[in-house]
């Protein structure tokens, strides 16, 4: 059927586009298209429903409703991915944020704690707790 | 004084970073750190978060402390780890260790000494070259898997890509940014090894399956999630 075709490539290119594409401008753009596209068609399908019932037929579903069933599943797995992917960006940024804040308080709290840098030279002092800054300030 | 029979090019490791992600290992972070910091003067701790008393236990030492605000994952308390230790003045070798003891600081010298020749930019500490036996053989094959699975691991002929052991030299961890905050970090290091030009050797080392690491080791099933991770690029917001 013809139905059963056009469900497995719709599929298999929604994994291609997520997985393997690597034009961020081209998958943002589609996904756009594709969901403006999604409403218009939902739009249509409400209000000419006997329409819908014969692209069904075409196709090879028994019912218009089944049509839309297939197409809900299909958006609904393209919208998952999409927001797997806002949310991994999401997630990176939110590292970026965390790593700068754990930077700079480990600069004081270290310093506070009187750690330096150091050339082995300082493990000997480390042990009694004592630095020499004159020995740390170049190996 | 400063030589401690560790060292076997008669060098001191003034120039030598550890970087040591913790979280939730108060157990036996003390003696891991401190036995650490008798070979290598400068150790950074990257706390992701514990609530254990993890960062309690590397107060009491020399060490280096980052605390990380919130738990992100062991991938990005490395990378943390590594920015910070790239800042401090005269860094010149990363070496990243774990912190439940399962590494011996005998190989970490070992593959020390190697990073210090100047054909080699990365050194990956391998489980399988000479003392697989000692790996337990659900997690051998597992690992094996996964090396034999990533076209970057068979590129560069690795036996073991999921090693925590590694020696990284500055301009390797300059071109460096792990992203995969998770455990998927140890195959996206090796995928970047792949694309990139660096010289990578490998060096057997021995690990200390005792009980505390079992226990601590990653579930084998979180394969599936890291595989997960890496097949699905976020792109295009």
């Amino acid at each position: 059927m013809l139905i059963q075709f056009l469900l497995v490539l719709a599929v298999l290119t929604i994994l291609f586009v997520f997985v393997r594409s690597s034009n961020a401008v081209y998958v943002q753009a589609s996904k756009r298209v594709g969901l403006v596209l999604f409403a218009v068609a939902n739009v249509y399908a409400v209000m000419r429903p006997d329409d819908l019932s014969a692209i069904a037929k075409l196709v090879g579903v028994g019912r218009g409703t089944d049509l839309v069933l297939y197409a809900l599943v299909v958006a609904f797995m393209a919208g998952m991915f999409s927001f797997y992917q806002r949310f991994r960006v999401v997630d990176r940024r939110y590292t970026e944020l965390a790593r700068t804040v754990a930077l700079r308080e480990a600069e004081l709290v270290n310093a506070e704690r009187g750690l330096q840098p150091a050339p082995a030279v300082v493990v000997v002092a480390a042990e009694h707790g004592q630095i020499d800054h004159a020995e740390t300030a170049r190996p | 004084m400063t030589e401690n029979g560790h060292s076997a090019n008669g060098r001191v490791n003034g120039d030598v970073w550890v970087v040591i992600p913790v979280f939730n290992e108060a157990q036996v972070l003390q003696s891991v750190v401190e036995s650490a910091l008798t070979v290598f003067p400068n150790v950074v701790c990257v706390d992701d978060g514990s609530r254990d008393g993890s960062v309690e236990a590397v107060l009491r030492t020399r060490a280096h402390l980052v605390r990380h605000p919130v738990n992100l994952g062991q991938g990005a308390a490395l990378q943390t780890g590594l920015s910070y230790a790239r800042a401090q003045p005269g860094a010149e070798y990363f070496v990243t260790f774990d912190a439940d003891g399962q590494h011996r600081l005998e190989d970490a010298q070992k593959m020390l000494d190697m990073a210090r020749s100047p054909d080699v930019d990365l050194v990956l500490g391998t489980r399988f070259a000479e003392h697989a036996a000692t790996v337990p053989l659900a997690k051998r094959l597992i690992l094996r898997t996964a090396v034999l699975l990533s076209p970057a691991g068979r590129k560069l002929r690795l036996t073991d890509a999921h090693n925590g052991l590694r020696v990284l030299t500055r301009p390797v961890v300059e071109d460096l940014h792990i992203t995969m905050n998770g455990m998927a970090h140890a195959s996206e290091i090796v995928s970047y090894l792949g694309r990139s030009s660096w010289r990578v050797r490998e060096v057997p080392v021995s690990i200390r399956y005792t009980d505390y690491s079992r226990s601590k080791g990653q579930s084998l099933l979180n394969g599936v999630n890291i595989l997960f991770d890496l097949s699905v690029r976020h792109r295009g917001g």
